[in-house]
């Protein structure tokens, strides 16, 4: 670990590394106003995360029919009208995942949970944050983490603050309600220049003065403490790189929103609903490149009026009746929002005129697929980013790593990354 | 024993080693006879240089010792579980002895996940936790910090107090930034207040003549509402306007709908020449003034009642009309300690289960606070007290707005229509009033002569900017004492100080005052690692002992959820602390103090996850008994038992059996134990033959063992032999086929549950937990006791289908698996109750976890030994587990 002064030193040259965009990606931040630009829209990435999978039955197209003249299945149904534009693909797992409760933890980083000695748990980088180190450095947020407003327990996702966990596999948090959200990405500053310019060095003085206390308790500890110690140290490099960030950004006005703020307490199937107008709004814009969303799902059966609780929900398979009847219509509402999204994705224009969505790798799955199952995950991509094959019904192998669909979507969205969690190689069928 | 174990921990450390076979862990082994059956059936394919998907068995070693070999196993399980294996053109294995292989290989791998992340009693430093945090504030400034922003502490399913799951980040930081400057903006009002007393009191009677004056508007409005209805009819019945009124009344559904046309027939008044004038539709207001007269019969009776010129009777309905009475603490009034107080009576036909009143904020959606047994009479009301701390969170109208109600009457509108209605259909005027109520009033408490905070007090500068700011030396000193203060009797380097002043003047040259600056400064100390971390400096190289002060530090967060107190950083820097004989009596201080709820309640909570208690709301219309203020006492009742064990060191055997019960007087009614008044929760005696006494007795485990509908005997099962057996089932195993033969088919619970024995992979689990959940099958899923159940199918479209429903008598009896028979729930419980030495063990194992912050692993068993042989000289009376873990070389050693 560096001093203070020779990280920011460190810092500063960094920054001016990344610093580089200035003029062209802030008129193109400003897309929705701006006259069409020279250069090509963005890549983008979203994805969509709910906790207890899908209704075995009646989500997945039959896996007979592969390719792309398949029969749309029940749970699929209210997508009919994008099916060109979405591919599912059957047969991918974390091989590692044995938590029939955690529908969201090793979703995106396919990571052992025991992978260390001496630990209980563990985790690794999360795809859509490999995909932001990349795609992140021109936006005003690297990424967005969006999460439910229930408790992760209930909606099945297990351990973690959102979908995103960090490069060293520890969990990043995010924005729970719509109208943090929209504060987040679009609330102005109207202080004058001068002093935003005074509070950004106040707030690097409060940053040297913790990293100060930091480095006095940091002298007498042993090796394992001091790991622990270093998040305290990420956390507030990351605090000086986000305000580097601000510095370069500073004067540059906050994007006007497509939506208007959000009204507090709207919960389930509103709440996805308006984090969804948000995720377009926040892409639109160009505040950020990268988005995951932790959907709720406890809150979703109850804005549905269903009362069966969502664990008891995704054992429907012994008794059926209501249990069935509540994941079904869990399958139903999460489809239509889903569809309601591409919708918006397909109507908003870059400035180049194309389509938002032919920019946009979308994935949409949980680690769960039904029950305790964690074998063949549901997982749906969409979108032309990452220049993947639409319209299909792909069954792979049974057995092949989720994280090969993660390092394909990453490549096609052009992240450099070679491998990806448990990856054996990219899904060939899904580009070629 | 402990002589050795101590001189063991001073050996250098090795570099973690993974040999299993140390010390006394078990061996995650799988026995012989399962590997011959696993040759048997899987050697032929995998076995070789050429086996089938690079998987072979013959080289993996029957004991599990290294990360590699574990997860070669969980394949195995993996492929078993599922079904895959063995491939369906094989024999497959016989279904007991695969059950009986899956529940050894489960549990050998349970066994090396445990002892693969032993930490070798290894304690690595951690922040403070939520409460944790939110206790240090409290006790350093006197205040409660709203900390539910913060990331929740608890994951995988550990306690809040195990460091590898408690994480930091950017985030966090600006957060406890932000929660650091409030508490000082309260701790600073708080203090600028502490002189000030105010008191407020509502005589109830007043609403009496607004009440009369608001019924009698609705009657008059009545009347005017009828005559409007008579004149517009009169109209309408004109021969003249037939054909209008026929074209009108073709898409009118109701009378009321077709008055909304008054304005087409000719002759029709309007109603606003009746005096209705609003500027909404005035047509409905008069239909609705005419028509809406379903509560003035209970108006009527209400306004007849006696004793409505001293006071006010709580009435059950939809808000007004008394069914709460509110005051509202005035705006310019401060934060701080304030006492409420009502006086209150239940009325002569008072029933006893209504003898109850609610007390809380924010009428309309708030919920009941606190609930208490009316016990005084007309002639005798009495006065209830509830002490309420006012904070700046309490600024908006409606978190200033306090109510009392009637228990049971307002948690949620259906129980109101619900209540309203048994009244009325009872007497045809509506429920009769239970409680009076005299008056209603709030006192707020001045805390001028008390003892400042410690971190106020170390400060020492003025807490305003009315008086002169400090010099830069002052500051400096009030600065230094404060960190160290906060750093629990560390001092901070003078370079921290030095950039604390720095900041401090940035704020006073960007033109803050003193008082703002200084809230912005201390805010940093409160954000600072020394302050955020328990840490304890050491090397790689060896363990230590504690020093005295971090001896009191670990045991003051152990038992307080709080830094020391002056004693105990005293007795640390004198250097007493260690002695065994002031440690033993400083641990019993602690224990006997009132803040010993800042280890009971959360250690409680998180070791029979009580958390599962509001996963479910309990369904109101099944359970009508079950309201908020019963979901609070049997919440309470967990809390309340455990307390006595520990205040009265009695055996903690008394949590699986007991001939006694701990409650209040709304347990007394919901349980129906009779002679059981007041509020106070304590020991009532049983009567022979009651189910009630000990956790298998109380509500709260009951419900939280069902989804508030039906009981979930799979889950009662789990957490008995999780909690009170300490023999967890393994975690819930992935990718086992799930059975669907018996689904929508009418069958009692037992019937269902029979299809886990079908299949190896269910039932070599659940063999173990079904037969416990359905000896527990008497108690409903709101912890009543019954005889019967019953099962309802829906139709496909949902509804419940009147000709599915199967009703049965209840039937406990079974049988412990491989274990011994019990007729019905009494000799289930008798079962459990004899095995109380493993219960004592898990309570040890549970302990150990969340004192030290770390997973108890193999390593521990001398220490699980040492606790549970001091505690067995005392009939495992909780305080000695505690007594011997704290003396332990674990506890003292870094």
């Amino acid at each position: 670990m560096s001093t203070p002064t020779s990280r920011r030193v460190f810092l500063k040259s960094s920054t001016a590394l990344v610093a580089l965009p200035a003029l062209e990606s802030l008129v193109r931040g400003r897309a929705a106003a701006a006259p069409a630009s020279t250069n090509p829209p963005p890549k983008r990435a979203i994805f969509l995360g709910f906790g207890w999978g899908v209704t075995e039955s009646t989500w997945y197209p039959n896996i007979d029919q592969p390719g792309t003249n398949y029969d749309l299945p029940a749970g699929l149904q209210p997508l009919a009208r994008h099916r060109a534009d979405f591919t599912v693909v059957q047969g991918l797992w974390n091989k590692y995942s044995n938590e029939g409760h955690w529908g969201s933890t090793m979703w995106l980083t396919g990571a052992n949970r025991y992978a260390q000695t001496g630990q209980s748990f563990h985790n690794s980088i999360s795809a859509d944050q490999v995909a932001a180190a990349q795609l992140g450095q021109q936006t005003r947020f690297p990424s967005l983490q969006l999460t439910g407003s229930d408790s992760a327990g209930g909606s099945g996702h297990g351990p973690g603050l959102s979908l995103a966990w960090d490069v060293r596999g520890k969990p990043i948090g995010g924005q729970s309600t719509p109208v943090e959200a929209f504060h987040k990405l679009f609330s102005s500053d109207s202080t004058p220049l001068e002093q935003q310019q005074a509070l950004l060095a106040e707030k690097r003085s409060v940053l040297d003065t913790v990293l100060e206390n930091a480095h006095d308790l940091k002298r007498g500890l042993n090796s394992s403490d001091n790991a622990k110690l270093d998040e305290y140290f990420e956390g507030i490099r990351d605090i000086e790189t986000r305000l580097a960030k601000e510095e370069q950004w500073l004067g540059v006005p906050r994007p006007r929103p497509s939506l208007a703020e959000p009204k507090p307490g709207l919960v389930g199937r509103e709440e996805i609903r308006l984090m969804y107008d948000l995720i377009v709004a926040a892409l639109q814009t160009d505040s950020t490149r990268v988005i995951t969303y932790r959907q709720p799902v406890s809150t979703l059966l109850t804005s549905l009026e269903i009362r069966v609780h969502p664990h008891d929900m995704s054992h429907y398979h012994t008794v059926l009746g209501e249990k069935l009847d509540a994941s079904q219509r869990r399958d139903q509402a999460q489809s239509e929002l889903l569809a309601g999204l591409i919708d918006r994705l397909k109507a908003t224009r870059e400035a180049d005129g194309s389509r938002l969505f032919d920019h946009v790798a979308l994935a949409y799955g949980s680690n769960i697929r039904t029950g305790h199952s964690l074998d063949n995950c549901p997982t749906l991509l969409a979108g032309g980013g990452a220049g993947i094959k639409l319209g299909h019904n792909l069954v792979v192998p049974k057995g092949t790593p989720l994280c090969n669909a993660w390092l394909t979507v990453l490549q096609g969205l052009g992240v450099s990354a070679e491998k990806h969690g448990d990856s054996t190689g990219v899904l060939k069928d899904l580009v070629g | 024993m402990k002589f050795a174990s101590t001189l063991a921990v001073w050996v250098p450390l090795l570099v973690p080693c993974l040999a299993l076979a140390a010390e006394s862990a078990p061996r995650a082994s799988i026995p012989q006879r399962h590997l011959a059956l696993l040759r048997e059936h899987c050697q032929k394919c995998h076995g070789g240089n050429l086996a089938e998907g690079m998987f072979r068995i013959d080289t993996l070693p029957p004991t599990i010792t290294t990360l590699e070999t574990a997860e070669r196993w969980q394949k195995v399980l993996g492929a078993l579980n599922s079904g895959e294996m063995p491939p369906a053109d094989e024999p497959p294995l016989n279904n007991q002895a695969k059950a009986d292989l899956l529940d050894d290989l489960t549990r050998a791998m349970v066994v090396a996940r445990k002892a693969l992340s032993d930490q070798h009693g290894e304690i690595t430093m951690r922040r403070l936790n939520r409460r944790e945090y939110r206790g240090t504030l409290q006790d350093l400034l006197g205040v409660e910090a709203n900390v539910n922003e913060l990331p929740a502490d608890a994951g995988a399913g550990a306690f809040d107090t195990v460091g590898s799951n408690l994480f930091m980040s950017g985030n966090q930081f600006e957060q406890y930034l932000a929660l650091g400057r409030e508490a000082l903006d309260e701790a600073f009002e708080r203090q600028a207040a502490a002189a000030e007393q105010r008191r407020l009191r509502y005589e109830t009677e007043n609403s009496t003549p607004l009440l009369a004056k608001l019924h009698a508007s609705d009657l008059d409005a009545k009347r005017r509402g009828e005559a409007w209805i008579k004149a517009v009819e009169a109209a309408a019945a004109k021969p003249e306007n037939a054909a209008i009124v026929a074209e009108i009344r073709k898409t009118a559904a109701s009378d009321a709908i077709f008055r909304r046309s008054w304005a087409k027939i000719p002759g029709a008044p309007s109603p606003e020449s009746f005096g209705f004038d609003t500027g909404e539709n005035n047509a409905d207001k008069a239909n609705r003034a005419a028509g809406n007269t379903f509560m003035h019969p209970y108006r009527e009776y209400y306004l007849k009642q006696p004793r409505l010129d001293e006071g006010a009777y709580l009435t059950i309905n939809n808000g007004d009309f008394n069914s709460w009475i509110t005051l509202l603490v005035p705006f310019n009034w401060p934060v701080g300690d304030y006492r409420v107080r009502f006086r209150v009576a239940a009325t002569e036909q008072a029933p006893p289960e209504r003898r109850f009143i609610e007390f809380g904020i924010h009428p309309r959606h708030g919920q009941v606070m606190t609930v208490h047994h009316v016990v005084g009479t007309m002639d005798n009301p009495q006065v209830i007290e509830v002490p309420l701390t006012l904070t700046r969170r309490h600024g908006e109208r409606d978190n200033r707005t306090l109510f009392i109600r009637e228990k049971g009457t307002a948690d949620h509108i259906d129980q109101q229509r619900r209540r309203f209605n048994e009244g009325m259909k009872r007497s045809g005027i509506g429920p009769e009033f239970a409680l009076w109520v005299d008056w209603l009033e709030i006192e707020r408490v001045p805390t001028a002569g008390d003892p400042l905070p410690p971190g106020l007090a170390a400060l020492d500068v003025p807490l305003t900017d009315k008086a002169p700011p400090p010099s830069p030396e002052e500051l400096r000193t009030a600065l230094a004492r404060f960190a160290e203060t906060a750093f629990r009797g560390q001092p901070a380097t003078p370079q921290f100080i030095d950039r604390l002043v720095k900041l401090y003047e940035l704020r006073r040259v960007a033109g803050d005052k003193h008082l703002a600056a200084l809230k912005e400064t201390l805010a940093v100390v409160l954000a600072s690692p020394r302050f955020l971390y328990l840490a304890e400096p050491a090397t790689d190289r060896q363990r230590r002992p504690l020093s005295d002060l971090e001896l009191a530090t670990r045991l003051s967060y152990f038992l307080w959820g709080m830094p020391p107190d002056r004693q105990l950083l005293e007795l640390a820097r004198r250097g007493d602390l260690r002695q065994p004989a002031v440690l033993a009596r400083e641990t019993e201080r602690l224990l006997k103090d009132p803040r010993v709820s800042g280890f009971a309640r959360p250690f409680v909570h998180q070791w029979l996850d009580l958390d599962r208690l509001d996963f479910f709301e309990v369904n109101g219309n099944l359970f009508p008994r079950f309201d908020d203020s019963v979901k609070l006492s049997v919440r309470r009742e967990v809390h309340e038992s455990f307390g006595l064990l520990l205040r009265d060191n009695k055996p903690l055997s008394n949590l699986l059996q007991a001939d006694y019960v701990v409650i209040d007087g709304v347990l007394a009614s919901y349980y129906g134990i009779a002679g059981v008044t007041g509020d106070e929760f304590r020991p009532v005696p049983l009567p022979a033959g009651s189910p009630r006494g000990g956790l298998l007795g109380m509500g709260a485990i009951h419900v939280m063992g069902g989804n508030g509908e039906q009981t979930s005997p799979v889950e009662r099962g789990a957490w008995v032999l999780r909690k009170l057996l300490n023999d967890p089932p393994p975690p819930a195993p992935a990718n086992v086929p799930q059975l669907a033969r018996l689904a929508g088919k009418l069958l009692t619970t037992r019937e269902r549950l029979v299809l886990h024995q079908e299949q190896a992979q269910c039932a070599s689990c659940h063999r173990k937990i079904d037969p416990i959940g359905l000896g527990l099958e008497n108690f409903d899923a709101a912890g009543q006791w019954r005889v019967e159940d019953s099962y309802q199918l829906l139709t496909t479209g949902g509804k419940p289908d009147p000709k599915l429903v199967k009703t049965w008598q209840i039937d406990a009896a079974g049988a412990l698996h491989d274990g011994p028979k019990f007729g019905d729930y009494f000799e289930l419980r008798q079962i459990i109750a004899a095995k109380s030495d493993s219960f004592a063990r898990g309570f040890s194992e549970a302990l150990i976890e969340y004192a030290l912050g770390r997973p108890c692993g193999f390593s521990d068993e001398p220490l699980v030994e040492d606790m549970l042989k001091r505690a067995r000289e005392r009939n495992f009376a909780p305080r000695e587990f505690i007594h011997a873990l704290i003396a332990s070389s674990a506890f003292q050693t870094k």
